[in-house]
């Protein structure tokens, strides 16, 4: 339980990390930060509202030290601002109703394709040298080595536009509304295939090298080599002794991969004018909304965070040396 | 070192991985004898498809693809190189002082470099730019330098560990050797394959990234390369319109510099582990077995 | 000849190289007989461990058990066996300690479930029956049952030795091999896990192949011995002419790097 609190306060170190980056960044540009930082394309703003909005990013009279406290404790009261480009709308509310599409998205995919990795890894690596661990292992190497935004756009190119098999764009048929419907769901289901699997094929080559690459390493390890000889079936070797253990150091690595995830989400759902994050800080870049686009930072890192910390359970439960230990 | 190069050069992966390479860096040198025209002027109408006269066609603004394509090349493969240098340099000098020197020395280091692994890159990325304003591509490759080198130093600090335990690290200490010189020339040698790792997966990172900022805005429009070739289509709604030709192109030549350098990748990551290698050695030990020379 | 358990004829092994062949045994042949402790002794590399591995067919690329070898267990031709009975084979008839204490045990998997998943494959027992066998095996192997809960890292080196030796007797095999079961423990722990393996032998009488590099405990403990040079077998007998009258010079120059034995161990 301690490793578990100890990660806990690493994670709100980094968040405030994360703070002071948007904090500093502003300030070190040259100019006026609140003219750049409020003054986005042709909106103006009513003057309480920038007053509220220059409180809210620290931009008080007084030393360094009292505005980057203002900003902190206006992050951690969960107000992020207001957006300049939809004023009057808080940023939060703005995020939050892109972040469940996102969420629903990264976390679908990021389930799919590290199940699928595992598994395509540990088969090619029980089966190393064979012809289905060099077409699993050169498939992963295209697949990670191609960017998002490429296959993103190839997938709306072939199966959007060219066949036409699926929606080019948004999360359900815009003639319905959200509901708890057949009809509905199965419109979302429908418009989120195509950004699913361009993700899963994004992520799931690199799952795939990981867990190869960490269960041939194990295949020498004497319990592995005594299960064998213990004349157990291939399978509950090559599951229980030899995966069981590859898994650890390849979840591990799936927290760092949840960064690449959450980067290539963004880009997936701009191609595909799907309504998360992605989407959002498109439009917030095009119209240089400042406070969104720093929002999303906040709100990227926090998604960050709690999923680490997710693995980080899972790391405990599926380890018994971290179990009641220190 | 040298094995590494003798590996290379016995590995199919790591060949075709090359040939790509330097077939694409080939092109972008030689990019003025490939084409007559100007990559930022107008010389066609408006998103013509390929033809004799345009070969990948031309864009909205009636510009050559295929002479914007391998002058992009120059950008890419430029920032893609610059970044990846600068990533590797930071990386690998944070993970050998931290490995070596230890201690407090070390905590603060992988505290940093902890810290660094989740802060989501993109979305960091992202906010950095967007204060830049239209960042230029040198100051992409800065941009990435700074802020992606955690994993490398991770991966190098952990090495170094390892290397430090060795014999000749201990000689070196007691011949009273000063601290820089046996970090730079007894361990950096000897993790040598996981810098290059790190140095061709980072480059392989900024190639990716960049051209990823700038589809998403954030790059100067008016330079030319993969990723504003991609913005400008975007914006121009290439797709929708049917012009197919202007957004596939950079399209594939971001997937074969990509695929070029993970074979390369892939490649020296079997020769320093050996364990990962299958080659040569196991197919002849399949065809002894089916010539019925011996078993298991 | 006839009435060994393990005969083994003429058997050569390769490590297949991308060019060249490495030959970790060369033509090699003895025999265990039932209930005896036979030691493969030899310097580090000698291909002792290639051998053992062969015994329970363990080997995967790039090993190749040359044509010609033979390895018989109670008459039956280990290396025509296929795949089924093969799996059946294995630790029922030869079950195996490793050279390292700390890394024979899943690290994952509770004692209880390591015992469980061999009784399950091999007698098809239900989970209870199983319980009671483990309880069984860990007391011989003085190791409170109640302790078949826990996880390998709960446990000491010795312990966890003395655990894999427990499963090895599972399912009373008729041989045992045993790949330095104690290199990685210290001398008093070494002692007392031999001396166990020792009663065990006698009360059960299964037959051990033993390897290690310690020529004191292999006189003691061995019936009999056979001597390695870089994969050749040199010499072979019982203990006592070994040591007291080798015959090969490589056994000569052996028995003199270690002067502790000079003083007569056996007496
Ligand atoms: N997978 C392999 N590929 C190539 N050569 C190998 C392989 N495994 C073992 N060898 C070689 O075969 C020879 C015999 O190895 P083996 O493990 O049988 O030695 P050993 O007598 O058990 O040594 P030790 O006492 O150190 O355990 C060694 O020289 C080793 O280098
Ligand atoms: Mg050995």
């Amino acid at each position: 339980m301690l490793f578990l609190l100890r990660r806990i306060l690493f994670y709100l170190a980094a968040f405030i990390a994360a703070a002071t980056i948007n904090f500093f960044l502003p300030r070190l540009m040259p100019g006026d930060p609140v003219a750049l930082m409020f003054s986005s394309a042709g909106s103006e703003l009513p003057p309480e509202s920038l007053e509220a909005l220059k409180l809210t990013f620290g931009f008080v009279d007084g030393p360094l030290w009292e505005q980057y406290l203002t900003y902190l404790s206006s992050i951690f009261t969960g107000d992020l601002g207001v957006s300049v480009k939809y004023f009057p709308l808080p940023v939060t509310d703005l995020l939050g109703r892109a972040l469940l599409w996102t969420v629903g998205l990264v976390g679908t995919a990021t389930l799919i394709s590290f199940a699928l990795g595992s598994f395509l890894g540990m088969v090619a690596a029980w089966r190393r040298g064979s012809r289905l661990d060099v077409v699993v292992s050169v498939s992963a190497i295209f697949a990670t080595s191609i960017p998002a935004v490429v296959t993103s756009l190839v997938a709306l190119f072939v199966f959007g536009f060219t066949l036409g098999w699926f929606p080019t764009g948004y999360a359900h048929d815009p003639a319905l509304d959200p509901s708890f419907s057949l009809a509905f769901f199965a419109s979302v289901a429908h418009h989120a295939i195509l950004p699913l699997v361009t993700l899963c094929f994004v992520l799931t080559g690199g799952f795939t090298v990981t867990m190869r690459n960490n269960m041939i390493n194990l295949l020498g390890q004497d319990y592995v080599v005594m299960a064998r000889a213990k004349g157990l079936s291939d399978r509950r070797v090559m599951v229980w002794y030899a995966a069981r253990n590859a898994l650890l150091p390849t979840v591990s690595s799936l927290a760092i991969a949840l960064g690449t995830v959450l980067g290539g989400s963004l880009v997936t759902e701009v191609v595909f004018n799907y309504p998360g994050l992605g989407n959002t800080l498109y439009q917030a870049i095009l119209a240089r909304d400042y406070p969104v686009i720093q929002g999303q930072l906040l709100v990227m890192t926090a998604a960050m965070l709690v999923s680490n910390f997710l693995v980080d359970v899972s790391y405990v439960l599926l380890d018994p040396r971290l179990k009641g230990s220190g | 070192m040298g094995q590494l190069l003798i590996g290379l050069r016995r590995n199919r992966k790591a060949l075709v991985g090359l040939a790509i390479v330097l077939l694409i860096v080939l092109v972008a040198v030689a990019a003025p004898l490939l084409t007559e025209y100007n990559p930022a002027g107008r010389t066609g109408r408006p998103h013509q498809p390929p033809s004799a006269e345009h070969i990948l066609g031309t864009t909205r603004l009636g510009q050559d693809v295929w002479a914007r394509l391998i002058y992009g090349a120059q950008t890419s493969l430029a920032v893609g190189f610059a970044a990846g240098l600068l990533i590797t340099v930071v990386g690998t000098t944070l993970g050998i002082i931290a490995g070596y020197r230890g201690g407090k020395t070390d905590e603060v280091i992988s505290f940093l470099t902890n810290m660094v692994l989740v802060v989501p890159n993109l979305p960091l990325l992202l906010v950095i730019a967007s204060f830049v304003g239209q960042a230029g591509p040198m100051v992409i490759a800065l941009i990435l330098g700074l802020t992606s080198w955690a994993w490398g130093a991770r991966v190098t600090r952990a090495e170094t560990l390892s290397v430090k335990q060795r014999d000749f690290v201990k000689a070196a200490e007691m011949m009273g050797e000063p601290q820089w010189r046996i970090m730079a020339f007894e361990i950096f040698p000897n993790v040598f394959s996981i810098v290059g790792i790190n140095f061709i997966g980072s480059v392989i990172f900024a190639v990716i990234t960049e051209a990823t900022l700038e589809f998403l805005g954030l790059g100067d429009p008016n330079v030319i390369s993969w990723g504003t070739m991609l913005y400008n289509a975007q914006k121009a709604s290439a797709l929708s319109v049917g012009a197919w030709w202007d957004i596939l192109a950079p399209c594939l030549a971001l997937a074969l510099l990509g695929i070029g350098l993970s074979l390369l990748n892939f490649a020296v990551d079997e020769i320093a582990n050996p364990r990962l290698r299958t080659g040569g050695r196991l197919a002849r030990w399949s065809s002894l077995i089916r010539s019925g020379e011996g078993r298991l | 000849m006839s009435d060994a358990l393990l005969s083994v004829r003429n058997l050569t092994i390769d490590y297949i190289g991308a060019e060249t062949d490495f030959r970790a045994v060369d033509d090699v042949s003895f025999d265990v007989a039932p209930g005896e402790v036979f030691g493969l002794a030899g310097e580090s590399g000698c291909g002792k461990s290639t051998i053992a591995f062969a015994v329970s067919r363990l080997h995967g690329p790039p090993a190749l058990i040359r044509k010609g070898s033979e390895i018989r267990l109670a008459g039956r031709d280990v290396l025509g066996l296929d795949k089924r009975a093969l799996a059946d084979f294995r630790w029922r008839e030869v079950a195996m300690v490793f050279q390292s204490a700390m890394n024979s045990l899943n690290p994952v998997l509770r004692i209880e479930e390591q015992f469980y998943d061999v009784l399950r494959t091999h007698t098809g027992c239900t989970r209870k029956e199983a319980r009671d066998r483990t309880a069984e095996m860990l007391t011989l192997v003085d190791i409170r049952p109640e302790r078949m809960r826990d996880y390998p890292h709960q446990f000491s080196g010795g312990m966890r030795q003395r655990i894999v030796i427990a499963i090895c007797m599972a399912l009373d095999p008729k041989l045992v091999v045993m790949d330095e079961p104690t290199t990685a423990l210290d001398v008093v722990v070494q002692r007392e896990i031999l001396q166990r393996i020792d009663e065990l032998r006698r009360q059960r009488g299964f037959s051990v192949l033993f390897i290690t590099h310690d020529l004191g405990l292999m006189v003691q403990f061995c019936d009999r011995i056979g001597v390695m040079l870089s994969g050749r077998m040199v010499e072979q007998g019982p203990s006592e002419a070994i040591f007291r009258t080798p015959r090969h010079d490589y056994t000569k120059r052996l028995w003199a790097s270690f002067p502790s034995l000079k003083g007569g161990v056996l007496g």
